[in-house]
């Protein structure tokens, strides 16, 4: 893997070629490897859950999808389709193909939208909230149409747990600080561009397709989707193993509960 | 310089407590604080507003779109310049704009913009927006991802449908057509005018400046503010080293005439103060979704139109509440600190005087923006449909002489319908 990339500052400790650019990557640990293909906050680095699953014996890959965190923009995803076949090959690229998965959020969605289509791509997976369901009666909330403080404590309970996305080191240079800014904004406008207006694909449709083993996680406290999600996933699809409802945790479990996570994952890996 | 009356058709009847009691005037204002009767009377006041500026001899009437909107009540622009059309036989008519994004395929706008050229004999003029974060993502949901890249695809579309002299076919990334032929054909040749109202983004600026294009900065805050977006879009076309024809510019401003500077202190505060204190009650959170700015504009740190307004009616509202702790007040509230009429004027939101007073304004405005299209609110808020009539007429018949030259010996306006070109009114509307 190449050093890090000057326009991504501490986002990307490690980039991959991807088609005409790259994509960040953050990789730690020894011992079998476990790919994380993360959520809405990208990867800012190299932050808790990757340390808990690299500390329980993974070697953990944690590519950034197009557009997010340390990635160049992304050129040519305009629909669906398009991410579905990104995200295929960004796990060729990091090396993940067939490996356990940790996915969060819209990474999940991207993972069971890619198993369903091609189910070697990854071994058993732990899906911690994902997009991709929708009830009338128990809406999935919006969180872009609100400020950006409020859409922070939408995706943590603990908002200091998304520091690393968020907020700038104190001894970045001023030329890093706006960069840093661009990096933000393109990462949240990847995040919006797979599930604005509304996060419901179809997927539902499709579902029948996922033969991998799944282990459910989400927060008792997510802002975004509602924790009776936790269930509808677990009726919809077809070979789900265990869920886990994880108190004082948000929309980005991984983030507010990364130990619970390393632990769940450890247990579902094993 | 050509004089524009532009009407943004507000609704000029939300309570008084309307910024205490919603949240915001844009995306999800309350249904049930609209009246169809109250509607009714709007529509058709606005219309004989518009129709009376033209009979005052404005160089044109201007209409936008916008969406879910307390101060906007145009979903469809051409619907009004439809209905202007046949009643305003001299008048051109700026549509600014159309919001191609929105329109599915956007081959309707190139259809529909035709059809209004041909009942008008040649005196349209075709705007064509990106459209605000509220109209294009909220209201409409429209990705913002790629909103600006679908966007520039309808453009291409609608300008190669005006010019082609071919059926052909249209193989884009969001519009896919076998058949592109636009029946009825324009009466301007090639194509109507084209001008781009923008909010601020730098990468608009090189379009207009690269294109030719008509770059309009339809701000609310006036020209002492808008000053720096026009800069960039002038510097933009500098570096190309094309001309700086004022007459590739337009700015919007709101005036406020009267006989005497004191008579319109008097008579424009209650309009004033329910435009920027109610109507421009947005919240913050939709001013900025990800992926509406590209990413230059983000790293230049420009801020759109309507972001300053929510920026500006946050502030006022965050004041208001820090007040209300202070006061031992644990009502809450949407409400905000009022922004002062004084205010208003002083930081030239609203160009204000007599003739006089306004004329020089107009003129500094002109000249130091660079920009030869002038859209005037002569209307704003819920000003009384009299005194509309005396702001329209007052400017009409003692500003607009004294500024018509400005530019016109120095500059060809090439963005505007060509007299010659234009066709006399038949029909009716020729009596």
């Amino acid at each position: 893997m190449s050093g890090s990339t000057p326009l991504a500052g501490h986002f990307a400790p490690g980039t991959l070629p991807y088609r005409d650019g790259h994509i960040g990557v953050v990789e730690l640990g020894e011992g079998p490897t476990v790919g994380y293909l993360h959520g809405m906050l990208g990867n800012p680095g190299v932050h808790a859950v990757l340390e808990e699953l690299a500390a329980a014996g993974h070697h953990v890959v944690a590519p950034s999808l197009p557009g997010f965190t340390g990635s160049s923009e992304p050129d040519g995803l305009r629909n669906l389709h398009d991410w579905v076949v990104a995200t295929s090959e960004v796990v060729d690229v990091a090396g993940l193909t067939g490996a356990p998965l940790v996915a969060s959020s819209v990474g999940a969605m991207l993972a069971l939208e890619l198993a369903a289509v091609r189910p070697e791509a990854f071994g058993s997976m732990v899906l911690v909230a994902p997009f991709g369901l929708w009830d009338d009666s128990d809406p999935v909330a919006d969180p872009f149409g609100t400020t950006l403080s409020v859409q922070r404590a939408m995706l943590t309970e603990d908002t200091t747990a998304s520091a690393a996305f968020f907020d700038d080191p104190s001894d970045l240079p001023a030329d890093m600080v706006v960069e840093h800014g661009v990096h933000r904004y393109l990462t949240r406008t990847a995040a919006a561009q797979l599930i604005w207006p509304l996060p419901e694909w179809g997927l539902a449709d499709r579902l029948h397709r996922v033969s991998n083993p799944v282990t459910l996680v989400h927060g008792a406290k997510d802002r975004i989707i509602p924790a009776s999600y936790l269930e509808r996933w677990a009726g919809a699809l077809p070979n789900a193993v265990g869920t886990h409802l994880l108190d004082d945790a948000g929309h980005q479990a991984d983030f507010d509960q990364p130990a619970a996570v390393a632990r769940i994952a450890a247990a579902a890996f094993a | 310089m050509k004089s524009i009356f532009f009407h943004l058709m507000p609704y000029p009847e939300l309570p008084p407590d309307f910024p205490e009691q919603h949240r915001s005037v844009w995306v999800d204002i309350d249904p049930k604080l609209y009246d169809p009767t109250v509607g009714h009377q709007t529509y058709n006041a606005y219309l004989d507003q518009l129709e009376f500026a033209a009979q005052c001899g404005f160089d044109a009437v201007g209409i936008n779109e916008h969406h879910s909107n307390g101060y906007g009540l145009m979903p469809s622009p051409n619907i009004i310049a439809a209905a202007l059309s046949r009643n305003c036989p001299d008048t051109n008519i700026v549509v600014l704009g159309d919001s191609v994004a929105l329109y599915n395929p956007p081959l309707r706008v190139a259809e529909e913009i035709a059809m209004l050229d041909g009942i008008t004999g040649g005196r349209m003029i075709a705007g064509f927006p990106v459209g605000s974060p509220m109209d294009t993502i909220y209201a409409y949901g429209q990705n913002p991802a790629t909103l600006r890249e679908r966007y520039h695809e309808g453009v291409d579309l609608i300008r190669q449908a005006w010019t082609s002299d071919e059926v052909f076919s249209f193989n884009g990334n969001y519009n896919k057509l076998r058949y592109v032929n636009v029946w009825p054909r324009p009466v301007q040749q090639p194509h109507p005018p084209i001008w781009i109202p923008g909010g601020g983004s730098v990468d608009t600026w090189d379009w207009c400046a690269a294109e030719d294009l008509v770059y309009c900065y339809l701000s609310y805050f006036g020209y002492k503010a808008g000053l720096r977006t026009m800069q960039g879009f002038w510097k933009k076309v500098q570096e190309l080293g094309k001309e700086t024809n004022p007459f590739q510019g337009g700015f919007a401003q709101f005036v406020a005439v009267a006989d005497t500077e004191a008579e319109a202190w008097d008579l424009y505060r209650e309009p004033a103060e329910y435009f920027f204190n109610t109507c421009l009650h947005v919240y913050a959170g939709y001013a900025d979704p990800p992926g509406y700015k590209t990413p230059n504009t983000v790293r230049a740190g420009v801020e759109g139109m309507v972001e300053r307004a929510a920026r500006e009616a946050t502030a006022r509202r965050e004041a208001s509440a820090a007040d209300a702790a202070k006061a031992g007040s644990a009502k809450p509230s949407f409400g905000s600190k009022k922004l002062s009429f004084e205010e208003m004027v002083e930081k030239g939101y609203i160009i204000l005087g007599n003739p006089t007073q306004v004329t020089e304004q107009v003129h500094e405005l002109a000249t130091t923006m660079n920009v030869g299209h002038l859209m005037v609110f002569s209307h704003f808020g819920n000003m009384d449909p009299e005194l509309v009539k005396m702001n329209t007429e007052m400017y009409a018949t003692k500003v607009m002489p004294e500024v018509a030259g400005l530019f016109e010996d120095e500059y060809e306006d090439h963005w505007w319908p060509q007299a010659d070109h234009q066709l006399a009114p038949v029909g009716s509307r020729a009596q």
